[in-house]
């Protein structure tokens, strides 16, 4: 065989060439060595950049199918979407280039770009864009975040090749944040073609790294997209990444993906821990931090009130009297977290907030619960009505949820118990915490919600969102239903007037917060540390997800 | 006849109790023994009177004290609640160590059962649990563990069941060749011979002499059912929050190697000094068994 005759010559010239590449190495050193400033400002291209991911490993990295942050992370680096933000949250263009409205806001012109080609050599067009919308509203896609995204588009029509129509039915003031999520990015109909197990293990988009293999439990490995072109309008330049490639790897374990970080084993690492965070700000380490709360909702937790007991109000508000959080917070996270009061991100403009509904007051809390009939208590100090104990379940997914928010949540389970609730704390995995959740086993939950713009509230807090989507999900894990704040919310969505909209927004918040349906407790926490080595790295200011198209490595 | 007694001597405890001709060292107790007795005397106190040896509540937490160097007012220092890790420490005997007797003695049973079946109940059962018995050899004992977790879902009694099970196949195994050794003993046959039947040779000579190595063998057992369930622990599978538990404080405190070592340095001492203490146990009550024959 040819192959096996040529494989000695093949080493032998291997052989000769290390001690050449040393000594090539040798002398480049010494040439930035001389030139210190040149070196770290021009990128270099070429290297592997190794990920560590302490989310989920996704079971699908089609972002249209469920739709959750891990998916984000990763369909960030290889799908791209109609637009994109800018550090204002300005909507600016990436594959369509300029939009138009009609005056009833029941149709939008989308004109996009037409030098894109996905990685597969299917051209990016409007019939692509249409193809994308129905592959999301499929009931068989399972799509969960996206298809509430475009949840009031009707059709897509193809008016020309660069041109889709997106008829609505009903004004949509969200439109644009919604596609501008990645969980709405386009990919390569003829991918999507493939059918859903294909398409699951490698999304074909059109971004700067496409998806070479995927080794379950370890890691997936990306390559660059020598062809691209695209992104978003304050990219800043053209072309193809720098990086060769991206080993994605999964490291669930917070205290070994910060190890791994340290020893130099991975060049940047997401969901940083509190402690390891403090350390990089006092300069340890030569290690960057990229600080990027998530839009959408803060961390929440939310109130049941779809069942016993929390369907009394007195209960809830017993609840979010009696806990303790502010100390909890300076202590766990050492001060890298603020405490919020409000169930939005800081990072929306519409968050209202207001911190009197979340002063601690154990005398109202055991006043209330006596008020409500839960006025018995047991040898164990935990009170009972008619003989049921007053237990709150609350399942944590340990893949959402970081060490420093499980303590937190130990110390609610403590200071709730001094007004007599019984706290469940149960960690489970996410699936296990899904079903939970299906099967209405919770009392307390606490879900990160990530979306742009303070939609986000319809989906979290409509009624229509108690219905379980496609993929089983419910997002109204409040399971509050309120005709009045149902109105709000929908007149805020098709709202063209900015000043009625945050007024809608507004009293909208006002009725959760009064209401004692969720107790907040600071900005979904974002943190992304890095070597110094790695330059160019951002987040995108869409859902804070990196984008590595113009990453590159100094060493 | 002066032949059987003589085999009957040489044979595994004809005389139950030392006659005067135990060696002297084992009398006197070797220091070890005596701190590994004493210090299993301090579990048993933290077992059964906490409250005795608890400088503070457990579970009362106090942010605004979290994290706290080993101190005279917090002897191993506080956690990230603010909590007290000595009363902790103190509080998670308990639960490790019922965990580890009680697996150990369902490991126990489940061992005598199988191992008396297969030695004493014919060749095809004998044969049976055998290959049994190898299959599950084939798993590490903490996978097997793992396996019923699975099925039966996370905490510490399953969590005891599942450490319990997995210890079972070494049980019986070892039970199985010490009943049959007894059962081919002079001893045992001068009692057939006698006309014995065989429910009293069982009763009266078979299991006595059987029990006593397997009693010292279950006190180094309970060690490693300690350790076992602390890893489940640690994994979180076996005590949920906010149970103070060794293997669950280390895996809290984990996070926090690198800036408080307290977390983890002293539930880890404790499992270490548990193991040590019943082992030097388990090895001294070995020894001395040895010496009686």
């Amino acid at each position: 065989m040819p192959a096996t005759s040529r494989r000695p010559g093949a080493r032998a010239a291997a052989r000769l060439a290390l001690p050449l590449a040393a000594v090539a190495a040798l002398a480049l050193a010494g040439c930035t060595a001389a030139d210190p400033g040149d070196a770290s400002s021009t990128p270099k291209p070429g290297g592997t950049l190794v990920y560590a991911t302490g989310d989920a490993e996704p079971d699908c990295l089609d972002p249209h199918v469920g739709g959750n942050y891990p998916q984000a992370l990763l369909a960030g680096q290889v799908l791209e979407s109609l637009v994109s933000l800018d550090e204002d949250r300005q909507v600016i263009p990436w594959l369509a280039e300029a939009w138009t409205t009609s005056d009833d806001g029941l149709s939008w012109d989308f004109t996009l770009r037409d030098d894109i080609v996905f990685t597969d050599g299917t051209p990016f067009d409007a019939a692509a864009v249409k193809a994308n919308v129905e592959h999301l509203q499929d009931p068989a896609t399972q799509s969960s975040t996206g298809y509430l995204a475009v949840g009031k588009v009707a059709s897509v029509e193809v008016v020309d090749e660069t041109t889709a129509r997106f008829h609505l039915t009903a004004p949509d003031s969200a439109l644009l944040e919604s596609l501008a999520q990645p969980w709405t990015a386009m990919e390569s109909p003829a991918g999507l073609a493939r059918g859903m197990e294909e398409n699951c293990r490698a999304p074909i988009g059109s971004g700067p790294f496409v998806v070479d293999a995927w080794v379950p439990q370890d890691h997936v490995s990306l390559v660059r997209n020598e062809d691209y072109r695209g992104g978003p309008a304050d990219r800043g330049r053209d072309g193809a990444a720098y990086l060769e490639a991206i080993e994605w790897r999964f490291l669930p374990d917070a205290a070994s993906r910060y190890a791994a970080l340290q020893a130099g084993q991975v060049d940047v690492i997401d969901n940083a821990q509190p402690d390891a965070l403090r350390q990089a700000r006092e300069g340890a380490d030569g290690l960057v931090e990229i600080d990027a709360p998530r839009p959408g909702a803060s961390n929440r937790i939310e109130l049941n009130s779809g069942q016993a007991p929390f369907d009394d109000e007195r209960v809830r508000e017993a609840f979010i009297r009696a806990v303790q959080v502010d100390a909890g917070i300076d202590s766990l996270f050492f001060g890298t977290a603020d405490r919020s009061h409000s169930v939005l991100s800081s990072v929306e403009p519409l968050a209202y907030s207001d911190p009197t509904l979340f002063e601690p007051d154990l005398d109202a809390a055991n006043a209330l619960l006596d008020e409500a009939g839960w006025s018995a208590k047991g040898a164990d100090g935990i009170r009972t009505k008619d003989g049921a104990r007053l237990v709150l379940r609350f399942p944590v997914s340990t893949n959402q949820s970081i060490p420093a928010e499980q303590s937190l949540f130990e110390q609610i389970q403590a200071t709730a118990k001094e007004a007599g609730f019984e706290v469940q704390l149960e960690p489970l995995d996410l699936s296990s915490w899904y079903g939970a959740l299906f099967a209405h086993e919770y009392e307390l939950v606490s879900a990160p919600y990530t979306k742009i713009g303070p939609d986000v509230l319809r989906i979290l807090y409509h009624s229509d969102s108690i219905v379980p989507a496609p993929s089983g999900y419910f997002a109204n894990l409040a399971q509050l239903s309120n005709p009045e704040l149902d109105a709000l919310l929908t007149e805020a969505a098709s709202a063209s007037d900015p000043a009625e909209r945050a007024a809608d927004y507004e009293a909208a918040q006002r009725i959760i917060l009064e209401g004692f349906y969720a107790l907040p407790l600071y900005d979904q926490q974002n943190q992304y540390l890095h070597r110094d080595a790695v330059q160019g790295a951002r987040a995108l200011p869409t859902v804070s997800t990196p984008w590595f198209a113009d990453a590159w490595l100094a060493d | 006849m002066s032949d059987l007694e003589l085999r009957a001597g040489a044979s595994p405890a004809d005389a139950p109790r030392p006659p005067g001709r135990g060696r002297g060292r084992h009398r006197m107790p070797r220091p070890s023994a005596l701190f590994a007795a004493l210090f299993v005397g301090f579990l048993l106190v933290a077992v059964v009177w906490p409250g005795l040896l608890e400088t503070a509540p457990p579970d009362a937490i106090a942010p605004a004290e979290a994290f706290q160097p080993p101190s005279a007012g917090h002897w191993f220092g506080t956690d990230e609640s603010g909590r007290d890790v000595y009363s902790r420490v103190i509080a998670g005997t308990a639960p490790s160590l019922l965990i580890g007797v009680l697996a150990t003695a369902i490991g126990l049973a489940l061992g005598l059962l199988l191992g008396g079946v297969a030695a004493l109940g014919g060749r095809v059962l004998d044969f049976l649990i055998g290959r049994v018995n190898e299959v599950l050899f084939a798993f590490p004992g903490i996978l097997l563990a793992l396996l019923v977790i699975v099925l039966w879902g996370p905490g510490p009694v399953t969590a005891t069941i599942a450490v319990g099970l997995s210890t079972a196949p070494g049980y019986a195994r070892i039970i199985r060749g010490q009943l049959l050794a007894i059962r081919g003993s002079g001893y045992v046959e001068a009692a057939r011979v006698l006309g014995h039947g065989r429910a009293r040779i069982l009763g009266a000579h078979i299991l006595p002499n059987a029990l006593v190595p397997i009693a010292a063998l279950a006190t180094l057992g309970v060690g490693q059912a300690v350790v076992w369930a602390s890893s489940l622990s640690f994994l979180g599978l076996g005590a949920q929050p906010p149970a103070a538990e060794w293997g669950a404080m280390l895996s809290a405190g984990r996070t926090y190697l690198g800036t408080a070592w307290w977390l983890t340095v002293f539930p880890g001492l404790m499992i270490v000094a548990t193991t040590l203490a019943t082992t030097v146990l388990g090895r001294t009550l070995t020894a001395r068994d040895g010496a009686r024959r």
